[in-house]
C-alpha cells in the first residue's frame, strides 16, 4: 500500500500529466488551424487557375492543376480529421454528466451540421422519424453527439456518390435503437474483424483514399458501452453497412 | 451605388484573394486587420452593407467584435450582415457565433472564393 506521501506524489503527477496533455491538444488544434489557413489559400488560387481567372490554361497545365486541387482537397481533410479527434479524445477524457436526452432531436441537429458535407460528397440522409413517441434516454449528449457524427461521417464517406443513409430511431423494451445505413461497398471481411480497433483502417477504404484515422468508431464503441449500450453492424460486400447501437432508456442508479 | 463590405481578417495574403474576389464582383471593400483597425471603421458610421470576420484575430477574437458590432448605438450597424469566415469549426464556436446573431458561418477551407462571392450576393444583392 502506498502511504499519504506517495499518493500525493502520484496525485501531483497526475495532474502535471494532464495539464501537459491540455497543453499538447491545444498546440496540435493551434497548428491545424494555420495548416488550414495555408490550405484554403493554396485551394482558392488553384481554383483561380483553373477558372481561367488567370489566362487560360494549356491542357497538361489544367490537368496539373485539377490533380494539385485533388490533393489539396485530401490535405485539407486529413487537417479536418485531425483537428475532429484531437477534439473526440479531449471529450472521451472528460467525466460523463448524464441527463435526459431527446435522441431524436439530436439526430436532427448532427444531420443538419452534416448537410454540408453530405451535399459536397453528393449523398442524400434520410432520417425515416419514428412512428411513436421516443422516450428520452438518460445519455450524456455531447458524447452522444460525437456517436452519431462518427457514424454519420463514415456513412457519407463510404456511400460514394449518389450514395444514400437512411437513420432510423427506435423503441426496443427499455432500449432506443439507433441504425445508420449506407450504401457503400460494406466493410471488408479483414476489417469487419478489426473495425472497432483504434488506429484501424479498412485497407479497402486506404485503397480509394477515404481519409480517416481509425478513432471513431473505436471511441463511439466506448461510449456506447459507458452508458450500458451495444454497438455492432452487419456489412455485405457492395450492398453497404448498417451500424446499430442501443441505450438503455434508464441507466442503472441513473437520473432521468 | 455599390454595396460596401468590410472584411475584417489578420492574414493579409487570404485578405487580399478576398478583397480582390469581391471587389471583381462589384463590391466596394474596405479592410481590417485587427480589432483597433475594425472599431475604427464601424465607429466611423461609413456605411457597411455586410461584414466578413475571421475569428482568430491577433488582439481580441472576432466574437468580441461580433459582441459589439450587434450592441452598437447605430442600429444599421447592428442590424448589417455577418458572415464568419474562419478556419475553426467547432461546435462550441458555431453555437456561439449563432447565439450573438450571425448570416453564416463558412468554413474557409471548405470553400472557394465563387462560393463566398455567391453568399455575399445572396445575402445583399450585388
Amino acid at each position: 500500500m502506498a502511504n499519504d506521501a506517495e499518493l500525493k506524489k502520484i496525485e501531483q503527477e497526475n495532474q502535471r500529466l494532464a495539464q501537459l496533455c491540455s497543453m499538447k491538444s491545444e498546440m496540435v488544434s493551434l497548428n491545424a488551424h494555420q495548416i488550414k489557413t495555408s490550405l484554403s489559400a493554396q485551394k482558392w488560387i488553384i481554383k483561380m487557375f483553373l477558372d481561367g481567372d488567370l489566362g487560360a490554361l494549356t491542357p497538361e497545365q489544367e490537368n496539373l492543376m485539377q490533380k494539385a486541387y485533388e490533393s489539396n482537397d485530401r490535405a485539407i481533410e486529413l487537417v479536418s480529421d485531425m483537428l475532429a479527434d484531437n477534439k473526440k479524445e479531449e471529450l472521451a477524457e472528460k467525466k460523463f454528466e448524464f441527463s435526459p436526452v431527446d435522441l431524436s432531436e439530436l439526430i436532427d441537429s448532427v444531420k443538419f451540421d452534416f448537410s454540408g458535407e453530405a451535399y459536397s460528397h453528393g449523398v442524400e440522409m434520410i432520417f425515416l422519424h419514428p412512428e411513436e413517441d421516443i422516450p428520452p434516454v438518460d445519455a450524456d449528449k455531447e458524447k452522444m453527439r460525437m456517436v452519431l457524427q462518427n457514424l454519420l461521417d463514415n456513412a457519407i464517406k463510404y456511400s460514394g456518390n449518389h450514395g444514400k443513409v437512411f437513420i432510423t430511431l427506435s423503441k426496443k423494451d427499455d432500449q432506443v435503437q439507433v441504425s445508420v445505413k449506407d450504401t457503400g461497398v460494406g466493410i471488408s471481411p479483414e476489417g469487419q474483424k478489426h473495425i472497432f480497433e483504434k488506429f484501424y483502417r479498412d485497407p479497402e477504404a486506404e485503397k480509394k483514399e477515404i481519409t480517416g484515422s481509425g478513432i471513431g468508431l473505436f471511441t463511439a464503441k466506448n461510449v456506447v458501452e459507458r452508458h450500458g449500450g451495444k454497438i455492432w453492424f452487419e456489412s455485405r460486400p457492395e450492398a453497404g453497412t448498417t451500424f446499430f447501437f442501443t441505450i438503455p432508456i434508464r441507466q442503472k442508479g441513473g437520473v432521468a | 451605388m455599390a454595396k460596401m463590405v468590410l472584411i475584417i481578417e489578420d492574414d493579409n495574403f487570404l485578405l487580399g484573394l478576398e478583397a480582390k474576389k469581391l471587389k471583381k464582383e462589384g463590391y466596394d471593400i474596405s479592410t481590417a486587420v485587427n480589432s483597433e483597425e475594425a472599431f475604427r471603421l464601424i465607429d466611423s458610421r461609413v456605411k457597411i452593407d455586410l461584414i466578413l470576420l475571421a475569428l482568430m484575430l491577433p488582439d481580441v477574437d472576432g466574437f468580441t467584435i461580433l459582441e459589439k458590432v450587434r450592441k452598437n448605438g447605430s442600429k444599421e450597424i447592428a442590424d448589417v450582415p455577418v458572415i464568419i469566415f474562419s478556419n475553426l469549426s467547432e461546435e462550441k464556436d458555431i453555437e456561439r457565433a449563432k447565439s450573438l446573431g450571425i448570416s453564416e458561418f463558412m468554413v474557409k477551407s471548405n470553400f472557394t472564393l465563387d462560393e463566398l462571392a455567391a453568399k455575399v450576393k445572396e445575402l445583399i444583392g450585388a
